[in-house]
């Protein structure tokens, strides 16, 4: 079967619809198989398929008497919140690394979740208030990957999300995931319908449309251009970043479309008796980053199934109320807390089997991927930085070594990034700022020479 | 309490608990720090006796180190008070800078360093201090820039006067740098309402505001334009154009002609009058022909006039123009020495203060005759804009954004607990709040602190079975009797729920509340390390109400020095469930609802109202959070003198919310900025 169309100026609604029967991805579909990207450039047979840089994160952290094995290596026997994943199928897509630390720690939640997505200490947002605001001082770990790929899909980046609590009084840090730099920040769509019109459900492009829209973005690039010579530099900043939004835009326009198959259209999901529908919400999500993926539409993505800190209210564990109280409230052994966290991994089970699902090439969607999947805090009543989570998912193409829990007691935290970021086939040498910084890599947990 | 007695009650109340932000960092990286501030000795554990009376003893020099210091003291508000600046610390400093690590101290250690006071002083608008982020174009410069004598520092002497308790010299006023204001989502969907009509639809598919320091304004004086919102605005001004030129009728308000492409004469008047609407401000020349020229470009392809101006005018609606508020300023003709937004941004900036949406005809009429630059013009058209209805509506959404209220919109309890609980009961405890303070704010323009103690409110169907008392057919006022134990805003139903967990009630939520609310008092999150949580029941023990389950907190000395500042005005409000209805006991054990605070030892929240009422701290939080919602920034440490100006001003006028936005459109902070920088 082919599923992917070229371009010649199909209307790809109809033409899909026909394709799919409207149907649900339930099945592996040999999506990629006679590869062409969406610029309509056919890649030659036998040409390696792509490497995908994809985050998830979860906010409040793990147990960590449910979390660390007993055993190193292969033989290890995953503890309860590990648990879904093994019972997924998953054992031999994963390796699972602790005892990392954040070594550019000062203040909890903040600077773990700066320190593992961007190696660096957070920035702090004024300083007239007794309180920390904050934000990241430098790209996070997906907009390294984005800039790597940068060019080769329609979209630089993709940033989904699934619960929908966010911080008010914390700074960018609560509230969103994905960051360019200071208050420059890549929102997530946590709405599966949104994101579904975004990624496919625009309809049929017209070529004269196209060309209007793309003369009046040109039109307020100008604008742009001639502003910035009338502000103050860090207005300038971020003048420039618009430019590049609308950019963005404007190339995508211009480039060449090719089709390919699309999901249906998600449920709208909204609360049942005051109840997120979560689990719902990320099967959906699920399905909608698989697809991207494997259409090639973005190779660095990330899922912020929940935010820093988060307050959700995880009533599919059981929880009645938001997690981050949870984990202060509630007496040790945190018996609630460890239920959410079991839930959690249970969604990221499904997060990664929606890619396992998708046949590509010889594989799967997931065997070409390389995927962080880490939370901002070891564990949300202790406020520590050292035995950080961090599961890397995926095979990179080969590059990955999956199956082992790997040791590495209060080694640098940013070694997790920068291994993610070789699994993908990005040729970073380092990742990380200061104290933050590394040059090395979790070498059981690659392929490469 | 003048200014001065304000900065050391702050002193003596912070140093007192030793509550501040900092503290983690003095234990982590006590070892860098030495090494980054030249010396420093080593820093004690955050939590033992030893290191509080340092801590106390540093927030005393903040005071005595000049204006700098008083400036700080000034600017926290009773707050955090960071150390004066030393001449050899800062050398020291700079010295040790150039690794990226001793940057990075200082950004995420505001108050220990030399280094940050410099930044404070010149902080851009934003309030962003960080010199590694590549983003941050400002911070390096002031480190170099400043001298040990600038007289906006103080503090140069090496070592600080020996009286701690000298009353330190009234700091100066320094404008904050002007600055780009993205719209937020509501002032986008209010602009658009003004310029094409209420009924024109606003996709909902709007990037969500992100809130900084409380305030979609300040959030969106720091964001840019995201990849996705560049998409989102797209659609959306494809959209609003689609619907509003599909009406004959409606287009005739900016083209009345049948083909304006084929009419030069009419598509330049429509795209200048819808412009000046959109871009608050007259377009050049230049601007127009951009217009056109795109219109002629466009028309051979899309060749149906009204296609072509929806997609030639959608460069309007996505134009940085529109889509923030841009304010350079210009030297003040009448003295060189000071700067002065122009007529047209003050016009936007007085829009944007009492309306939240653009200015209209008249303000822009006044800009034009030079009325918002000159003092009397300024008080009489501000005096105008009180009186607008527009006003009112705004000044309702201010206060719903600075009290959290949007957080009922989605109130979930347990509805196995509490059976009154359901999906409009939230939303009707925000309309309490908002009929609430739409009373004493708007209708009667009372002394703002009648808030706290006021008996009268209003109910519907939901909230009088909330309040156990009769119900109303439709929403009503109502007040409750004298020996209601209910009075004000604190033990609205809304207040109280929003402030609570899912079935428990949270006095640490309810403290903190006050706390931050009502004095504009921020507490620090907890450190690292420290245990975050409370102690296991013992097993067998029998059921134990909140009070004795957070006896911890104030008894642990690693959670007291906060939590003494949040539990015991919390634990007031113990006979009011999460749901904020009244019990007198919990799992069957009495409730003691002794409360503490400012010294008084009381029992229940309506007590805490009257003493609250008393002070002037409310009514100074206010104008603190007006300032940040109206300047759309963290004040800086220069605006400090135009805050307590302010809050003097409103004392004086009775603490009337009206007269103090009308202060605040006068004030030199909302007149003047600083250096473009």
């Amino acid at each position: 079967m082919t599923f992917l169309i070229p371009k010649a100026g199909m209307n790809r609604r109809t033409v899909l619809r026909g394709l799919l029967g409207g149907g649900a991805i339930t099945v592996g579909l040999p999506i990629l198989e006679p590869m062409l990207n969406l610029h309509g450039t056919a890649l030659a047979q036998g040409q390696p398929l792509p490497t995908r840089f994809v985050l998830w994160f979860w906010g409040n952290g793990i147990r960590r008497e449910h979390w660390i094995p007993d055993e190193v290596g292969r033989g290890w026997q995953p503890k309860e919140e590990l648990a879904p994943l093994i019972d997924a199928g998953l054992r031999d897509h994963m390796s699972l690394v602790t005892g990392l630390e954040i070594k550019t720690a000062t203040h909890p939640h903040h600077s773990g979740m700066a320190g593992i997505l961007t190696g660096a200490r957070y920035h702090q947002v004024g300083t007239t208030r007794d309180t920390i605001v904050s934000t990241f001082a430098h790209p996070s770990i997906d907009q390294l990957a984005a800039a790597h790929f940068e060019g080769q899909t329609p979209f630089r980046s993709l940033e989904l999300a699934v619960c929908r609590f966010r911080g008010t009084d914390e700074g960018t840090t609560f509230q969103h995931l994905s960051h360019n730099g200071v208050n420059d920040v890549n929102p997530s769509e946590y709405n599966p319908r949104r994101a579904y019109n975004r990624l496919f459900g625009m309809g049929a492009s017209d070529a004269q449309i196209d060309l209007a829209r793309r003369s009046v973005l040109d039109g307020v690039m100008g604008q742009i251009r001639r502003l910035k010579m009338r502000v103050g530099a860090r207005d300038r900043v971020r003048l420039e970043r618009h430019f590049q939004s609308i950019r963005a835009l404007e190339q995508r326009l211009g480039g060449e479309t090719a089709v390919c198959v699309h999901p249906d259209a998600p449920e709208q999901f909204p609360d049942v008796e005051g109840r997120e529908q979560i689990a719902e919400k990320n099967a959906a999500m699920s399905e909608m980053m698989a697809y991207a993926l494997a259409c090639d539409l973005t190779r660095a993505a990330s899922v912020m199934f929940s935010t820093a800190g988060s307050g959700v209210v995880m009533w599919p564990a059981g929880a009645q109320n938001g997690l981050h109280q949870i984990c202060h409230d509630e007496p040790v052994p945190q018996p609630m807390v460890h239920a959410a966290v079991t839930f959690m991994m249970g969604q990221l089970a499904v997060f990664l089997n929606a890619l396992r699902n998708v046949q590509e090439g010889d594989g799967t969607l997931l065997d070409h991927c390389s995927i962080l999947c880490t939370s901002e805090l070891p564990a949300g009543n202790r406020h520590s930085n050292d035995e950080f989570p961090v599961i890397l998912a995926g095979g990179g193409s080969g590059r990955l070594v999956s199956g082992l829990h790997v040791r590495r007691p209060n080694q640098n935290a940013s070694l997790a990034g920068l291994t993610a970021l070789r699994g993908a086939g990005i040729p970073l040498q380092s990742f990380g700022h200061g104290t933050g910084r590394v040059d090395t890599l979790i070498d059981d947990c690659l392929s490469l020479g | 309490m003048n200014r001065i007695q304000r900065c050391l009650v702050a002193v003596a109340w912070v140093g007192l608990f030793a509550c501040g932000p900092e503290r983690a960092d003095d234990t982590e990286h006590a070892e860098e720090l030495g090494a980054s501030a030249g010396g420093m000795s080593a820093v004690a554990p955050p939590w033992d006796g030893q290191e509080n009376a340092q801590d106390h003893q540093r927030r005393g020099q903040a005071t005595r180190g000049g204006q700098a210091g008083a400036a700080m003291d000034a600017a926290n508000a009773e707050s955090t008070i960071a150390p004066p600046p030393q001449a050899g610390d800062m050398h020291q400093t700079m010295d040790t800078s150039t690794t990226e690590d001793t940057e990075d101290d200082r950004t995420s250690r505001p108050s220990e360093e030399g280094g940050t006071m410099a930044d404070d002083m010149t902080r851009t608008a934003g309030g962003t201090v960080d010199e590694t982020a590549p983003n941050a174009p400002t911070g390096g410069i002031a480190l170099d820039m400043d001298p040990p004598d600038d007289p906006l520092r103080g503090g140069s002497e090496a070592t600080p006067p020996d009286n701690a308790h000298e009353a330190p010299p009234e700091p100066v006023f320094a404008p904050a740098p002007p600055g780009m204001y993205r719209l937020t989502q509501q002032q986008y969907r209010n602009l658009i309402a003004d310029v094409f009509g209420e009924d024109i639809p606003v996709p909902d598919d709007l990037e969500p505001d992100t809130p900084i320091h409380g305030f979609a304004s300040i959030g969106a004086g720091e964001l840019s334009i995201s990849a996705r919102a560049v998409e989102q605005y797209e659609a959306a001004a494809l959209s609003i154009l689609e619907a509003f030129l599909a009406s004959a009728e409606r287009r005739a308000t900016y083209f009345p002609c049948a083909d304006p492409v084929a009419d030069g004469q009419c598509l330049r008047a429509g795209i200048a009058a819808m412009g000046l609407k959109l871009w608050r401000r007259p377009l050049a020349n230049a601007d127009i022909e951009d217009v056109v020229a795109l219109v002629e470009a466009l028309a051979p392809t899309l060749r149906d006039p009204w296609l072509t101006l929806r997609h030639a005018l959608s460069v309007l609606l996505q134009s940085p123009h529109f889509l923030f508020r841009i304010e350079v300023g210009e030297v003040d003709p009448t003295d060189a020495s000071q700067r002065r937004y122009t007529g047209l941004e003050m016009a936007s900036r007085l829009a944007f203060l009492f309306w939240n949406r653009g200015p209209d005809d008249a303000l822009l009429a006044d800009a034009e005759q030079g009325r918002l630059t000159s003092d009397d013009g300024l008080r009489t058209v501000a005096a105008r804009l009180a009186d607008d209805p527009r006003t009112t509506e705004a000044i309702l959404d201010f206060f719903a954004e600075y009290l959290n209220l949007e957080r009922l919109d989605h109130l979930e309890k347990d509805r196995t607990v509490f059976a009154l609980m359901s999906d409009t009961l939230g939303p009707a405890m925000r309309t309490e709040i908002e009929l609430l303070i739409d009373r004493v704010v708007n209708i009667e323009n009372e002394d703002i602190r009648s808030l706290l103690t006021t008996r009268r409110t209003f109910i519907n169907d939901e909230l009088a079975a909330v309040y156990q008392v009769n119900a109303p057919e439709a929403w009503r006022a109502y007040a409750f009797p004298l020996n209601s134990p209910r009075a004000g805003l604190l033990t609205t139903a809304g207040v109280l729920a929003m402030n609570a967990h899912h079935e428990a009630t949270s006095p640490t939520y309810r403290g903190k509340y006050v706390q931050n609310k009502i004095r504009c008092f921020d507490i620090p999150p907890p450190p690292p390390g420290v245990v975050a949580a409370l102690n296991p029941d013992e097993v067998g023990n029998a059921p134990r109400t909140i009070r004795q389950k957070l006896a911890q907190h104030r008894e642990d000395p690693a959670c007291a020095g906060c939590h003494l500042l949040m539990d015991p005005i919390g634990l007031s409000f113990e006979n009011f469930d999460a749901l904020g209805m009244w019990r007198t006991t919990e799992h069957g054990l009495p409730i003691d609802a002794s409360g503490e605070y400012a010294g008084e030892r009381f029992n229940g929240p309506k007590r805490l109202g009257e003493l609250l009422a008393q002070s002037e701290d409310f009514g100074h939080c206010v104008v603190r959070q007006l300032f940040r919602y109206g300047m759309a920034h963290l004040e800086t440490v220069g605006e400090e003198p135009a805050i307590m100006d302010l809050q003097d001003q409103f004392a004086d006028a009775g603490f009337r919310f009206k007269t103090l936005l009308t202060d605040l459109a006068l004030s030199p902070a909302f007149r003047r900025p600083g250096e473009l920088q």
